[in-house]
């Protein structure tokens, strides 16, 4: 069953290119949303079903640790997968995202590989859906 | 952090970033120009510079031929470079230095104490060749197939 994606980037660029990585990785994606900040991204997240997140961290009015902190605080949210794309990639960073509750860590610079790879061990696990419990809070957002 | 090393590191960065990303093999020159030599005065330019802080601080910059930021565009997006537009060149510029700050970053800063900004497009009047000299800091002259293009850090203290 195709999951809908919700990439969230300050760069349209990107964005444009995550999308074109996942299209042609054969994924069976419903709909791409778009956001350019957290803030953004939590207000997507809202009003669409949205099955997985890809996010940068380093980006304007709220990051992706401030993101990932304020999904898990939000009983409908928090359970979706988020993996960080992004170019802090010290050690720290990724322990941090991890902690807050990331699902997979990509690094810029990366190839299309290493976003197939992270997105099929994560939708892979997940099976592309959040459970059934969850599917019947959907009519709450 | 020595300023041997970042350079060294930025040398590493720059090249991984524009290799692996935007298909744009570069040699980088141990040249020891200036930025008004480097560029002619007939070359329309681009620069984008991007803040760092935490125990070291201060800028990265890059400056870039305009018609070098459409093929590096063309390159990240799949596209040809007549179907790029301006807003796609400027954001293209500013996410390849964030890119090649944060690699730069991950791959000596292991404690993550360093935190980069928002990269930021350089002033148009400040590219005007005979302001390039006001520009300070160590730079990197690098070549690509085609055209040039530089690379910089200005510390402000270690």
């Amino acid at each position: 069953m195709a999951f809908n994606v919700l990439i969230v980037d300050d760069s349209s660029s990107m964005r444009a290119i995550i999308k074109k990585i996942i299209k042609v990785s054969g994924f069976s994606v419903g709909e791409f949303l778009v956001a350019a900040d957290g803030k953004e991204a939590l207000k997507v997240l809202k009003d669409e079903w949205v099955d997985i997140v890809l996010t940068d961290i380093n980006m304007p009015n709220m990051n992706g640790m401030e993101l990932i902190a304020e999904m898990k605080k939000d009983e409908l949210i928090r359970s979706i997968p988020v993996v960080m794309v992004t170019t802090e990639g010290s050690e720290k960073k990724m322990q941090e995202a991890m902690d807050l509750g990331a699902s997979g860590y990509v690094k810029k610079p990366f190839l299309p590989e290493d976003i197939k790879r992270t997105l099929s061990s994560i939708m892979g696990e997940e099976d592309g859906q959040r459970d059934h419990d969850e599917d019947d809070e959907a009519g709450d957002f | 952090m020595d300023r041997e090393t970042m350079m060294k590191t930025m040398r590493q960065a720059i090249s991984n970033v524009l290799e692996t990303m935007f298909f744009q093999p570069v040699q980088i020159t141990g040249k020891n120009s200036t930025l008004q030599e480097w560029f002619s005065n007939k070359e329309s330019l681009l620069g984008a510079a991007l803040r760092f802080t935490g125990p070291s601080e201060g800028s990265f910059y890059v400056i870039i031929p305009v018609k070098l930021v459409s093929e590096i565009t063309a390159n990240f997006l799949g596209l040809d470079e007549e179907e790029v537009n301006a807003e796609q060149k400027i954001d293209t510029l500013k996410e390849a230095l964030n890119m090649i700050g944060g690699h730069m970053f991950s791959l000596f800063n292991k404690e993550g104490d360093i935190s980069l900004g928002i990269p930021e497009l350089i002033e148009e009047s400040n590219l005007k060749h005979d302001k390039l000299g006001k520009i300070k800091g160590d730079t990197l002259f690098i070549e690509t197939a085609d055209s040039h293009m530089a690379a910089g850090v200005i510390t402000e203290m270690t």
